[in-house]
């Protein structure tokens, strides 16, 4: 048993005076801050806390679990299966990231002047935000359908192709496809991102290095980009971690084909729980991820970090 | 007077609270492909038993994992009619209630569908009995048999006149095609093509489940043949990326000469596609011969289940000539019953006659891991079939997929201690 100890922060003697106004501001401070931290506790670290405590167990879905210490984190060192779809996650992160980031920048300098019609422009880029991944995957397995899909009618109608291509067949046309859909569907909020770092610059600075004489270019290179190092930050935090938690598309829309050449890392955690049944070990793989997903992004954080101060 | 008559409203009364607290709720999981089967029977037993069925339509894809968690939150269904390629992992965990006793008591035990029984059965024990059949079947398109100046009631009986009808039917053109499988299926090619390899002599495991079979001609031949077909272009390009989503929708499509399906079909396509002449066949062997994937259903009790006797009751109702025949027969699913598989509603589809048949003489394999061996997309089964089909590179495939099976098959089952 621990020893008790003594009551330091609100000693006995203290309690019978009357509460100071800050202690109640305190308080208040504290309520307020309270439904966000019971969130955060009921779904983020008990979750969490429960996943580390599942990757000690031989926990199957059905059937009694057993404690094995760190034995699932020894089964996965030797796990090639495992290894192997983390390589292809980070190559298809690799891929995404800056195909995604290229265009987004492009079209957030496209619409971030007030133009006429900008407003449109901003809502048809940012639209395919808000459907599911889930349902996009889906509703892109159809675009590209051999028989009824507008992909190969149009090719075929513009003369590109004479039969229908099989889009889904080739590892190759398969990841590009899942890049295509993944960058239709998320370059908008990639574009928003860099759109409200770019309008937080002041148009002074702007104007200043026009008056030097700065050219549309040196203005871009000397301000935009080195005033925009946070907002890229964030924004390829955010993307690297999306493209490290891929699971979706490529299980609708590839089913992790061809030939298992589109299993990313979370697709695996998925197999080991919901084919093999191995839900401990599911979680340790789990871990190994978040683990693997901190050290990417305090990387990324560093790299990209700012000092400055304006 | 009113003391009296208060009386005897408290009695009545009394009397209905017993009898409402005599009445148990079964609640019964099935999964949602099985509605139009599940709907009328839970009814039929409501509307002539105290007990009550309440039936709990679980999706396809989910059945194992929510019953899993049900168990682990301790509240498990009292019955679940489960596919019975996962009744020995079940069993094998120690989730399902030994139903020996029972069923061996039941004086039609010996005409159950027998390769449920034997998929239901582990070491010794009775842990299910069956609930639904399906034999998987040829289905062929006598118009397009026709047109391709084939003898419409002449099916193929070997590898060769299947291969030859294909050609003859492609050779038609306009998009129509002599063949059709879902090539990226994993289950609808142990369901088609695994009775190709039984037929001819092969098999995928040993009879115990314990080894894996596949380094055999039959296998590779089989293999060899389909592959022929897809290299000749007798069947769609479209097959290859095809998750079972066209499964039958291909044969529907009316431009499909053959296809491997299941009795399920039949009532699909006399309903919706009356266009469609298809007569149906068994899935031959490479020379002579034919088999059959026995699939379906089997209904059982989880562990846990707080009304265990009142869940049996059902579960031997469902096997009564009256739902055998009424319900099932009626609704053009097969009986699982060898001795009602003739009655008065397959006499009038001589069809379901063929499907019978091949069910009960059918095969299934028997394996603690077929989710993991067979049922997996990304499983060794569907890995070698597409490596071997699309890519051509047959010996390598049966090498790596026996490597893979037997490398699972020396895993313990899940949760079996």
């Amino acid at each position: 048993m621990p020893p008790v100890r003594a009551n330091t922060l609100n000693p006995p003697a203290a309690r019978s005076r009357p509460r100071s106004r800050s202690w109640w501001r305190k308080q208040v401070g504290l309520l307020f801050v309270l439904p966000s931290v019971a969130f955060t506790a009921v779904f983020f670290l008990a979750p969490l806390v429960m996943t580390a405590w599942m990757s000690l167990h031989d926990w199957p879905l059905l059937g009694a679990r057993h404690f094995t210490g760190l034995q699932n984190y020894a089964a996965l060192l030797s796990d090639g299966n495992f290894w192997s779809s983390l390589g292809f996650t980070a190559k298809y992160t690799l891929v995404v990231t800056p195909v995604l980031f290229v265009l987004a920048f492009g079209l957030a300098l496209l619409v971030k002047r007030s133009v006429r019609w900008v407003g449109l422009f901003r809502t048809a880029y940012f639209l395919p935000v808000v459907i599911g991944l889930a349902t996009s995957s889906l509703l892109w397995v159809w675009l590209l359908n051999d028989q009824v899909g507008v992909f190969n009618a149009g090719l075929a109608a513009i003369g590109v192709i004479r039969e229908p291509f099989q889009w889904l067949a080739t590892t190759g046309s398969a990841l590009t496809a899942i890049v295509v859909m993944v960058t239709w569907k998320m370059v908008g909020l990639t574009m928003l991102l860099l759109l409200i770092g770019m309008q937080a610059i002041p148009e002074e600075f702007y104007e200043a290095a026009r008056v030097d004489g700065a050219s549309p270019w040196e203005q871009l290179r000397f301000i935009t980009l080195p005033l925009m190092r946070r907002t890229f930050a964030l924004a390829l935090v955010l993307s690297v971690i999306g493209s490290f938690l891929a699971f979706d598309p490529m299980y609708i829309m590839a089913g992790g084909g061809p030939q298992n050449s589109t299993i990313t890392t979370v697709y695996w955690i998925f197999k080991a729980a919901f084919v093999q049944f191995r839900l401990g070990y599911a979680a340790s793989l789990s871990v190994v991820l978040l683990v693997i997903l901190i050290a990417v992004s305090v990387v990324q954080l560093y790299l990209l970090r700012d000092d400055t101060r304006y | 007077m009113l003391g009296r008559r208060s009386v005897t409203t408290a009695l009545a009364a009394g009397m209905l609270v017993s009898g409402a607290a005599g009445a148990k709720t079964i609640d019964f999981w099935i999964r949602a492909y099985n509605a139009g089967l599940a709907e009328p029977l839970v009814k039929a037993y409501n509307a002539s038993h105290t007990d009550q069925v309440k039936l709990n339509l679980v999706p396809n894809d989910q059945f194992v994992t929510k019953l899993g968690t049900a168990i682990a939150g301790g509240n498990p269904p009292d019955v679940i009619a489960i596919d019975l390629i996962y009744v020995p992992s079940f069993a094998a965990a120690g989730q399902m209630e030994n139903l020996t006793a029972q069923a061996k008591k039941l004086p039609f035990f010996n005409q159950l569908s027998p390769s449920h029984v034997r998929l239901a059965t582990y070491q010794n024990q009775v842990y299910a009995v069956p609930f639904s059949a399906e034999g998987s079947v040829l289905y062929y398109n006598k118009g397009l048999f026709r047109q391709a100046g084939l003898d419409p009631n002449k099916p193929p009986r070997t590898w060769t006149e299947v291969y030859n009808a294909a050609k003859k039917i492609t050779a038609l053109g306009n998009g129509v095609k002599g063949f059709y499988f879902s090539g990226a299926c994993a289950g609808c090619n142990a369901f088609t093509f695994m009775p190709l390899i039984w037929a001819s002599g092969g098999d995928v495991l040993s009879r115990d489940g314990q080894s894996a079979t596949l380094n055999t001609k039959a296998v590779k031949d089989a293999l060899g043949f389909y592959r022929r077909m897809w290299t000749e272009g007798l069947v769609p390009s479209g097959a290859q990326t095809d998750n079972g989503a066209n499964f039958i929708n291909a044969f529907t499509s009316g431009k499909i000469g053959m296809t491997g399906s299941g009795a399920f079909a039949i009532s699909l396509l006399k309903s919706k596609f009356k266009n469609i002449d298809f007569g149906i066949a068994y899935l031959p062997g490479q020379t002579s011969g034919w088999s059959s994937f026995a699939g379906g259903d089997s209904i059982g009790i989880p562990k846990g289940s707080k009304n265990v006797k009142e869940a049996w009751d059902f579960i031997q109702w469902t096997l009564s000539p009256q739902v055998q025949t009424e319900i099932l027969a009626k609704n053009d699913t097969i009986p699982v019953r060898a001795d009602l598989a003739q009655n008065k509603y397959s006499k009038t589809e001589p069809r379901f006659v063929t499907t019978s048949t091949a069910m009960a003489k059918g095969r299934t394999p028997y394996s603690v891991h077929y989710n993991e061996l067979f049922n997996d997309a990304n499983g060794p089964w569907l890995s070698m079939f597409q490596r071997a089909v699309f890519k051509g590179e047959i010996d390598q495939a049966v090498t790596e997929a026996q490597s893979r099976f037997t490398q699972i098959l020396s895993t313990p089952a899940p949760g079996a201690r």
